[in-house]
């Protein structure tokens, strides 16, 4: 009586393993142990998953602010990155954003808005097609991607609109160390009367106009996006060219000074 | 320091671990002449510690009793009301000082005569502002704690530099920089000063709303207050002044290598992992209160940091 009643589920688990195995490859066990994983990789990291411990993801386990938590990555170790993607699986927007280091390292740092607790999960796509995925859990107070801007307590914000901030180091002699901060609302369109309206390009370029790093940035970038990035330069002085754009088509341009190796 | 799990554990062995029922098992010491400290432990806030995390007091004046501070919840307050009860029987409780707008030190207030709780009005306006989304910060970190707890902001605005309350005379200093109103209490009687969070002892001082430069000139004017013994926000008591000079040279240090950090371009992840010096190990909770000052701290320091660059 017994295996008649065992004999079904075995069945069914053949099955399962049948269709999961149709896929390219199973999907490894998500050691962050998210609902959404299985969402997660179908839509962001079509091929091959795996987990790797190179991907190194920065983030403080609680977030003492849900409206600017940080995070770092780091791929350094891997070689031939072609796609950085940054996702909070818990958040309504989930995708953060997309860096291909054309001519960087495998650096990004930026910060995000959650809007509840979350993985923070991080896929770093290398040239041979294989996705390597690590991540962290950021327990956070609600509503971060809900919220109003802290701009739109003010009057005038689209006045200094685009407004940078930054600083160009040297990072070794053949890398700069870049950070940027510009004036924006990333209004998200989830604020109560607040239109979507974000940044959502950002290229570091050369002087002579070689794309460098390629940035996608998505509504859940913190306010005034600040990003850090790690473009090749030469060990001489050398200007890096910055374009960003938002969602209304506002064109940002400015140009930084990296120092040369000597003079760091 | 103090032992709430003791009734815990004794439910271990019969298995009800969900039975344990949640009180703050709340001491006093009389540190001076009629003056009370109910001290906190030295921790951030916890479901172990229910938010027992902050130094409140109560001194026997001549006609009723006056209380510095009301704790972290509506059944802290309740805690705090019967050990006044049973410290000082049957004295009317006739002024509670909220010193600043941190949820630790305002959400006992519910227990008391609203009539009676009293802070400058800029703390007011701050607990008016910021004092929902306290609660519901303290409700996820603490849980059933908070049951009950709701915000309730002081009914008496403060303005005056002294106070006579039930026959004794208080001096009432209008600082700021650990937030944006800080109320610095002396009891001219005892020479007793209650420092509310400008001054910490052994354990890391908290920046959500610092203004560090403001904060160092507020510390040189508790310095120079006449006095016989000093009752940080959180930590040790202080007879030496000790707690002036850690609490200087922790947020001075804490704002000159978040500078060096910033103009290096580190992003804050990286600033969190930078060493602590050995002279600090003795604070408690210092790794965490140091991470959380990173994200206070940074965005203010960019702004300075970093420079403006022209658009093309």
């Amino acid at each position: 009586m017994r295996k008649f009643w065992l004999l079904p589920i075995k069945l069914s688990m053949l099955l399962v393993l049948t269709t999961a195995t149709g896929n390219a490859a199973a999907l490894p066990e998500d050691p962050l142990n998210s609902v959404m994983w299985e969402n997660m990789a179908q839509r962001f990291f079509p091929g091959e998953v795996v987990i790797d411990q190179r991907v190194v993801v920065l983030s403080p386990h609680e977030a003492e602010d849900q409206m600017q938590v940080p995070v770092t990555v780091d791929a350094t170790q891997l070689e031939n990155v072609v796609e950085i993607v940054a996702l909070a699986d818990l958040n309504p927007i989930p995708h953060i954003l997309t860096v291909k280091p054309l001519q960087a390292q495998a650096f990004v740092g930026f910060r995000v808005k959650l809007e509840q607790s979350t993985p923070i999960r991080v896929g770093v796509l290398t040239s041979d097609g294989v996705w390597h995925v690590n991540g962290v859990i950021v327990n956070a107070a609600g509503g971060g991607c809900s919220a109003p801007a802290s701009a739109h307590g003010t009057s005038n914000w689209y006045k200094t609109l685009g407004q940078a901030r930054g600083l160009a180091r040297r990072d070794g002699t053949d890398a700069a160390r870049l950070s940027l901060r510009m004036r924006h609302p990333m209004d998200t369109g989830l604020a109560p009367g607040i239109p979507v309206f974000y940044m959502n390009k950002l290229l570091v370029k050369s002087a002579d106009g070689v794309d460098l790093a390629d940035v996608e940035l998505f509504e859940p970038i913190s306010e005034n996006p600040t990003l850090t990035l790690k473009p090749l330069v030469s060990n001489e002085a050398e200007d890096l060219l910055v374009y960003a754009r938002d969602t209304e088509g506002n064109e940002f341009e400015f140009a930084l000074e990296v120092p040369a190796m000597a003079d760091n | 320091m103090l032992s709430l799990m003791a009734g815990g554990a004794a439910c271990a062995c019969c298995g009800l671990v969900h039975a344990k029922k949640l009180a703050y098992d709340l001491t006093v010491r009389e540190i001076a002449s009629g003056t009370w400290l109910v001290e906190g432990r030295s921790e951030y806030f916890s479901l172990e510690n229910g938010g027992n995390i902050v130094n409140i007091a109560f001194i026997e004046v001549p006609d009723g009793v006056v209380v510095i501070d009301s704790g972290p919840s509506r059944r802290y307050g309740e805690a705090l009301q019967a050990l006044i009860e049973s410290t000082v029987p049957g004295k009317p409780v006739l002024r509670v000082y909220n010193t600043h707008h941190h949820p630790d030190h305002f959400l006992g207030n519910q227990v008391f005569d609203p009539g009676v709780i009293a802070a400058p009005q800029q703390v007011i306006d701050n607990i008016i502002a910021e004092g929902d989304a306290f609660a519901d910060n303290m409700y996820r970190l603490l849980g059933d704690w908070m049951r009950g707890t709701a915000v309730m902001a002081p009914a008496v605005a403060i303005d005056t530099d002294f106070e006579d309350v039930g026959g004794r005379r208080f001096s009432l200093y209008h600082l700021s920089g650990h937030t944006s109103a800080d109320l610095v209490i002396r009891d001219d009687e005892t020479g007793v000063v209650f420092t509310g969070d400008l001054a910490f002892l052994h354990r890391a001082p908290t920046t959500p709303h610092a203004d560090i430069t403001t904060w160092q000139e507020s510390l040189g004017s508790i310095a120079s207050i006449d006095r016989d013994l000093l009752v940080p926000g959180h930590g040790a008591l202080d007879s030496s002044g000790e707690s002036i000079e850690q609490t200087r040279d922790y947020i001075h240090w804490l704002e000159a290598s978040l500078t060096d950090a910033t103009s290096l371009g580190l992003t804050m992840n990286e600033a969190m992992v930078l060493p602590i010096p050995k002279r600090f190990a003795s604070m408690s909770v210092v790794e965490t209160e140091y991470q959380r000052s990173v994200v206070h701290l940074y965005l203010q320091l960019e702004d300075s940091v970093m420079p403006l660059i022209e658009l093309k």
